[in-house]
């Protein structure tokens, strides 16, 4: 049996809220289950096939998104298996609170994607907004495992309390990136706004070049070989994630610890000075 | 059986269950490797003293390494999960985080947790840094030449020690040569290590002995210059050298088939090369739960 695809039948409208539309489902009581789904357009609420055509395509199993223009928010939201794809752009909320499988958004996405994500792989093609990886909105606790890579620009404060897993941004992030980070690796491959690391107690920020200015709340520990780069590398460059402008050998790279001003032993590696 | 001249005795050698883990050792380079591998594995011939056995399992290059510099994997066995893992901890944390430019990793993945960046994080002192990459844990201990790199923790494996056979010959020479060629075929194959001094025991061993308390003494069957003195010697006529190899593996089938090429290099070199014949070290079956018939390990 293969994936199925579901095409918007009216783009114009209200965004939608994805939340509950996933691969365990399908898996579970086949496109019945899916079809008789409730969704919250606006002020209405329709069943998914009244907002949706199914059609076959796709690997057994995949969810395939055709959003042709709508806003279509959550998308993702606590997949735990399986595959999605989304040809177009996603809303607010893509693979918040994901645990697992694999979220594939061939456009851009916007706020707190990978909001609260514990595991599982999301991969946007073009840009992400503001709050990736951070927590859900009331939250306090950040993406907690898993890999988010964006191969665009993202927005302000991604990876904000971050507790574990992986961000890889290839374009530029805005501010406040990794802002109160306890764990973690954060990839930038394009540069980074104002404050990035701030207050962050432990994890990594890796960066093209240093922040301007330097975080007042962080130590110019000078150059050094940092091995685990290694290891990083390897594991973005086998997923096509490892930033363009990135070193592809060595080593090396400048350490930045911080936030010293909130007790943190955290780092930003700057890795084109090495 | 005959093979190239050199008698196969009809017997069995007896070995034991063990618990064992890989490493994977990382340096700068390969004699920095080799350092870390040779102070690691060093006093580690046998449980009888040493706590466990362990030895260089084959160098690896760069590329089958996980940071992509030159390395060792090591074997390491012992006969408790809680013995394995504080030799591990101690001998990773004094021969190998104290080598200049090392890092350590597992080397096997499934099985019973054996710490290891877990055990020895806290030299870091609350400097340490965990990392998870790929599904995987690391800590980043800093260290003075800049960080030592350590994988949180390795697995063990039910494996097999005391896995041996010996080699009785002409001569010194015709013994060492014999027992060379066979600690250079067994070194090619995985899974499985020679503990041994250059891989070869010349004192291998009988249980107990004439004085109280005393766990193990020499193998007085097998001593040549005994032959006229001990009503029980096994040593023949013409035979004035015997040396043992023992084996650990991380499985039987990797243990028999060490035996197989150990003992096919020193038929190899046959009767014309001093080698007189091979048998192995057993206890009569009482000791050992596994039994490698030599004419089994050889058909």
């Amino acid at each position: 049996m293969s994936g199925v695809v579901l095409t918007i039948r009216e783009p114009a409208g209200p965004p939608i809220d994805m939340t509950g539309v996933l691969p365990e489902r399908l898996a579970e009581g086949g496109r019945k289950a899916l079809a008789g789904l409730t969704l919250v357009r606006g002020r209405g609420r329709h069943r998914l096939d009244a907002l949706f055509t199914f059609q076959d395509g796709g690997p057994p199993g995949t969810l395939i998104l055709r959003p042709g223009g709508a806003v279509l928010d959550g998308v993702g939201t606590g997949m735990t298996a399986g595959d999605i794809g989304v040809e177009g752009d996603c809303g607010a909320y893509a693979a918040s609170a994901m645990r697992g499988g694999t979220l594939t958004i061939e456009g851009s996405c916007g706020a707190f994607a990978a909001a609260g994500m514990a595991g599982g792989s999301l991969r946007v093609a073009g840009d992400a907004g503001d709050f990736l990886g951070a927590p859900l909105a009331g939250g306090t606790r950040g993406m907690s495992g898993g890999s988010v890579v964006v191969m665009g620009d993202a927005g302000d404060r991604v990876g904000e309390r971050m507790r574990r897993g992986l961000i890889a941004v290839h374009g530029r992030v805005g501010s406040l990136c990794g802002a109160r980070m306890i764990a973690g690796t954060i990839v930038v491959g394009a540069g980074c706004g104002p404050d990035p690391g701030q207050a962050m107690r432990r994890g990594s920020i890796l960066l093209p070049r240093a922040p301007e200015p330097v975080p007042s709340g962080f130590s110019d520990g000078g150059m050094n070989d940092w091995l685990f780069l290694e290891l990083v590398r390897k594991e973005l460059i086998d997923g096509g994630a490892w930033p363009s402008g990135f070193p592809t050998a060595g080593t090396r790279a400048r350490r930045l610890i911080g936030d010293r001003s909130a007790g943190g032993i955290g780092e930003v590696l700057i890795l084109s000075e090495a | 059986m005959r093979l190239n001249g050199v008698h196969i005795e009809d017997t069995f050698a007896e070995a034991f269950p063990m618990l064992g883990t890989r490493l994977v050792i990382t340096a700068d380079t390969p004699a920095w490797v080799q350092a870390a591998v040779v102070s690691m594995t060093g006093f580690a011939t046998s449980v009888i003293a040493c706590g466990c056995e362990a030895a260089m399992e084959r160098p690896l290059p760069a590329d089958e390494t996980p940071d992509a510099r030159p390395g060792a994997a090591v074997l390491l066995f012992a006969m408790s999960k809680a013995e394995l893992a504080k030799q591990v901890a101690r001998r990773v944390g004094q021969c190998v985080m104290t080598c200049p430019g090392t890092a350590c990793y597992a080397g096997l993945r499934d099985g019973p947790a054996i710490p290891l960046g877990n055990a020895l994080r806290y030299f870091g002192d609350g400097w340490q840094i965990a990392k998870r990459i790929g599904g995987r844990r690391y800590w980043r201990i800093p260290v003075m030449d800049g960080e030592f790199l350590c994988e949180a923790a390795t697995a063990a494996v039910d494996g097999v020690g005391g896995g041996n056979f010996i080699i009785l010959a002409a001569d010194r020479r015709a013994g060492l040569a014999a027992a060379q060629a066979a600690v250079l075929a067994i070194r090619e194959l995985p899974g499985a290590i020679l503990p041994f001094p250059g891989g070869v025991v010349r004192s291998g061993s009988k249980i107990g002995g004439k004085y109280k308390g005393l766990i193990a003494s020499t193998n007085t069957a097998f001593c040549p210059t005994l032959r006229a003195a001990v009503p029980a010697s096994l040593v023949p006529e013409g035979v004035e050298s015997i040396l043992e190899l023992v084996i650990d593996g991380v499985s039987e089938a990797a243990v028999a088939a060490a035996m197989r090429v150990g003992i096919a290099a020193v038929a190899d070199l046959g009767a014309a090369g001093g080698v007189v014949s091979v048998t192995a070290g057993n206890y009569g079956g009482k000791l050992g739960r596994y039994q490698f018939r030599l004419h089994e390990v050889m058909a």
